[in-house]
């Protein structure tokens, strides 16, 4: 598994799109997430009023169909490191819009829910540069993947129980994810010095 | 941990005898060397010198601490193969070194006790002391490309003074490499002829160069050198002197045997450190009195500070917080204890911003710069005390990252409590932000790995790191698609005296109208890639003045800026405020990033 397919935090459902439809589409990785990318900005940047919950879910499952079915496309390429900041970006904002739309006083919620995600999307480009090696495959699948998680939060959203999901989510989801990374770096021995470092850390800012 | 040494002491001085055995500072200069490399760990040592040379190596080092062995040596090529024998005896890390080296032992000891690197070289990047030392070339971390006397790097931005660790995991691949370089160096291949010569003439250009500059106080243009111009009877005498030791030079051999053998190799750079060759008794006096003027304290703090860093963390913190540094290192602490400190008094700052009151903001703001401080201690102390640990580089990362993001939580309550103004809306985008700016900077360098990767090298019988043939009047000819490898190099910067083809026909060179088939150079540069490659030139060209590099590094708002732009709207203002300009500064810089990255994949 390369860095990039570790960063894209794919789930089940991701990983399925792309075994089946990726492979039957035309197009590659890249245009594939931006075109899945454009319902989701619409929705974004759309006054809140004309925007419904449903229609924000509808747009994540069109990125969701989209850029899933483009992780069974992912290639070395000039431009591939373009797709998983925008799938972060897009994740991020789209549980934020689902949340306004749906209880804007679980925003704070909100907010704990993507401060878990980011220790966990921090933790696995960290350890992959300490470790060598990635957060194990299940904690992808514990988490749902980006797709799992936006798809269910417009559900939650549309049944009035989004804030549990939120409470649920950040508290489950937090404790896995540092449980995890502090059970490997309890098991990390030296014989897994990495052979590589680079003298000045510069993306560290 | 335990180490053995393999030492060159081939070269000759002004004199005749080994430069190995010159006095420094009371001592012989390999003596000096391997009482420093003693100090790091080095138990035994192998030293191969010339038959005639061998009483006086033995008499240098005959109080040395370590067990050595002298081994008499015709040539290069038994050189080579003498240690080939020796790494294929070691079982422990190998230090392979030149003989006649003058450094500081703190430069050693950045490449010998610094745990992150396996296999390593002391480099520096200096154009002024590495004039008499062989180019390499390194790409996020790694080499790529080493040069020797008979070896040609291209592109290089550092120079390898002749210090090099290996790993037990490399040794075996240093053996195979020094085995065929021993069986080339016996009968060398015409190309190793011609690079030896063009290097020669390099040399000369240069010397020449500096006369004039030192004559005239004007400094002439690169190509107004002649082709074979006279130097001063003493420059002359230089120039034979490197000239001779840059033939028996195996150090480098070994290391673009290593290289090409695709080894992982990594570089210490000297810093602000002492590093010289002396090759008379008045170079090694020279060499002594230099060296006595540099502060080794002062320089190892200075380098303990990260250098390519932020404007505001250069300017305003770096220069106190290296004296915390050792202040701490001092007292013991380990940089860990510090991140923690650095992590609890973060919380603090997010508890005192989460009051909302004018005092809790202002006091948030002092302890927020105050975990900021202590967050560039952490990194400086394990410099200066070289005490790296994969955990402690994790736990700094995130609780960086965990630093900021409960001070945006914070700052969020903060501002419902004590301006009855709601934004969660406002942080959540701003974490979501601040994410995705990361993602792009880990996102590009993940690609960048797996380019590096692909790299093939060269075999060692061949002079160049492209594909160069040999026509039958000598004169080489570089093979088209050697040309075509080399075209998206020459996109970047080349270095000037790196690695100008001197002794290529003018058609062969790679910046004229090299292969027939190829469009002119005006069209080239038309077209997507070419005008992104414009671009690209505009921003790479805004390195080259530090007000310009500095706005760079400001406007892409790293670490210390983002603080200080918290603490002080935070302090003056309220935490919509601070939102708001993390917001529209972060926006500007995530277009200034990502636009100047997709320009450069375009332009690849």
């Amino acid at each position: 598994m390369t860095a990039l397919a570790v960063y894209r935090d794919d789930g089940p459902l991701a990983t399925w799109l792309g075994r089946t439809a990726g492979r039957a589409l035309p197009a590659g990785e890249v245009p594939l997430t931006l075109a899945g990318a454009l319902a989701p900005v619409a929705v974004l940047v759309a006054p809140a009023r004309s925007v419904s919950v449903a229609l924000a879910g509808l747009a994540a499952l069109a990125l969701v169909l989209l850029g899933g079915a483009a992780s069974g496309r992912a290639r070395p390429g000039r431009f591939a490191w373009t797709v998983t900041p925008l799938l972060r970006l897009l994740e991020y904002t789209l549980l934020l819009k689902i949340t306004v739309l749906a209880e804007p006083g679980a925003v704070p919620l909100c907010y704990a829910l993507l401060a878990a995600l980011a220790f966990h999307h921090y933790d696995a480009v960290y350890r992959l540069r300490h470790q060598r090696v990635a957060p194990p495959a299940w904690t992808r699948a514990v988490g749902g993947g980006w797709e799992g998680r936006i798809l269910l939060a417009a559900v939650l959203g549309l049944a009035g129980v989004l804030d549990v999901g939120l409470v649920v989510g950040a508290v489950v989801l937090g404790t896995v994810y540092v449980a995890e990374s502090v059970r490997s770096w309890l098991h990390f021995g030296r014989a897994a010095r990495p052979n590589l470092y680079e003298d000045e850390d510069v993306q560290d800012a | 941990m335990s180490r053995s040494a393999l030492l060159f002491a081939t070269t000759a001085a002004a004199d005749g005898a080994p430069a190995a055995v010159l006095p420094v500072g009371g001592e012989t200069a390999v003596g000096r060397l391997l009482g420093q490399l003693g100090t790091l760990g080095v138990r035994r040592a192998s030293v191969i010198t010339r038959p005639e040379w061998v009483g006086a190596i033995e008499a240098a080092l005959a109080g040395s601490a370590a067990e050595v062995a002298v081994i008499a040596s015709g040539g290069l090529a038994e050189d080579l193969g003498a240690a080939a024998t020796v790494a294929r005896a070691a079982r422990d890390e190998l230090v392979v070194a030149t003989g006649d080296i003058v450094a500081h032992r703190e430069a050693l000891a950045g490449l010998l006790a610094d745990p992150r690197i396996n296999t390593g070289i002391l480099a520096t990047a200096s154009r002024q002391r590495g004039r008499w030392s062989f180019a390499t070339r390194s790409a996020r971390g790694r080499l790529v490309g080493a040069a020797s006397a008979y070896h040609r790097v291209r592109r290089g931005n550092a120079f390898f003074l002749g210090v090099m660790k290996v790993d037990p995991a490399d040794v075996e691949r240093l053996a195979a490499g020094a085995t065929r370089l021993a069986e080339l160096a016996a009968d060398p291949p015409a190309s190793w002829e011609l690079e030896l010569a063009r290097k020669g003439e390099e040399w000369r250009r240069r010397l020449w160069r500096a006369a004039v500059l030192r004559a005239t106080g004007i400094s002439p243009e690169p190509d107004d050198a002649p082709e074979a111009p006279e130097l001063e009877a003493e420059d002359e005498a230089e120039l034979a002197l490197r000239d001779r030791a840059a033939r028996v030079d195996a150090t480098s051999l070994l290391l673009v045997g290593l290289v090409r053998g695709g080894a992982h190799v990594s570089s210490s750079y000297l810093r602000g450190f002492f590093y010289a060759r002396p090759l008379s008794a008045a170079a090694a006096r020279a060499a002594e009195d230099d060296m006595r003027e540099v502060d080794e304290d002062r320089v190892a703090l200075d380098a303990a500070v990260k250098s390519a860093d932020g404007f505001f963390t250069t300017f305003f913190v770096s220069p106190y917080s290296k004296y915390i540094a050792r202040f701490a290192a001092r007292r013991g602490w380990t940089p860990n204890a510090v991140s923690a400190v650095a992590m609890l008094i973060g919380a603090a700052a997010a508890a005192a911003f989460a009051t909302g009151s004018r005092a809790g903001l202002i006091a948030g703001a002092v302890l927020l710069q105050a975990a900021f401080t202590m967050d560039c201690v952490d990194g400086q102390l394990a410099r200066y005390t070289r005490t790296f640990s994969k955990l402690g580089a994790w736990l700094d990362s995130v609780f960086d990252r965990g630093k900021e993001y409960l001070v945006y939580a914070g700052l969020a309550i903060g501002s419902t409590r004590g301006f009855g103004d709601d934004v969660w809306t406002l942080a959540c985008c701003a974490i979501a932000l601040q994410t995705a700016r990361h993602m792009v900077d880990f996102s590009y360098a993940a690609g960048r790995h797996h380019a590096i990767a692909e790299t093939s090298h060269r075999p060692l019988e061949e002079a160049d790191e492209i594909a160069v043939a040999v026509d039958a009047d000598r004169r080489p000819e570089l093979a088209g698609a050697g040309v075509r490898a080399l075209r998206p190099a020459l996109a970047g910067s080349v270095a000037p005296d790196l690695g100008r083809p001197s002794v290529l026909p003018a058609s062969a060179r790679p910046d004229g109208p090299a292969d027939a088939g190829a469009a002119p150079p005006a069209a080239r540069a038309m077209g997507l890639p070419g005008l992104a490659r414009l671009g690209v030139g505009a921003i790479t060209a805004l390195e080259r003045w530090p007000a310009s590099r500095w706005a760079k590094r400001i406007v892409s708002l790293p670490i210390g800026e983002r603080f200080a732009l918290i603490s002080v709207t935070a302090a003056a203002a309220t935490p919509r405020v601070t939102f708001s300009a993390l917001l529209g500064w972060g926006s500007v810089a995530a277009v200034y990033s990502v636009g100047g990255r997709v320009l450069r994949s375009v332009a690849r």
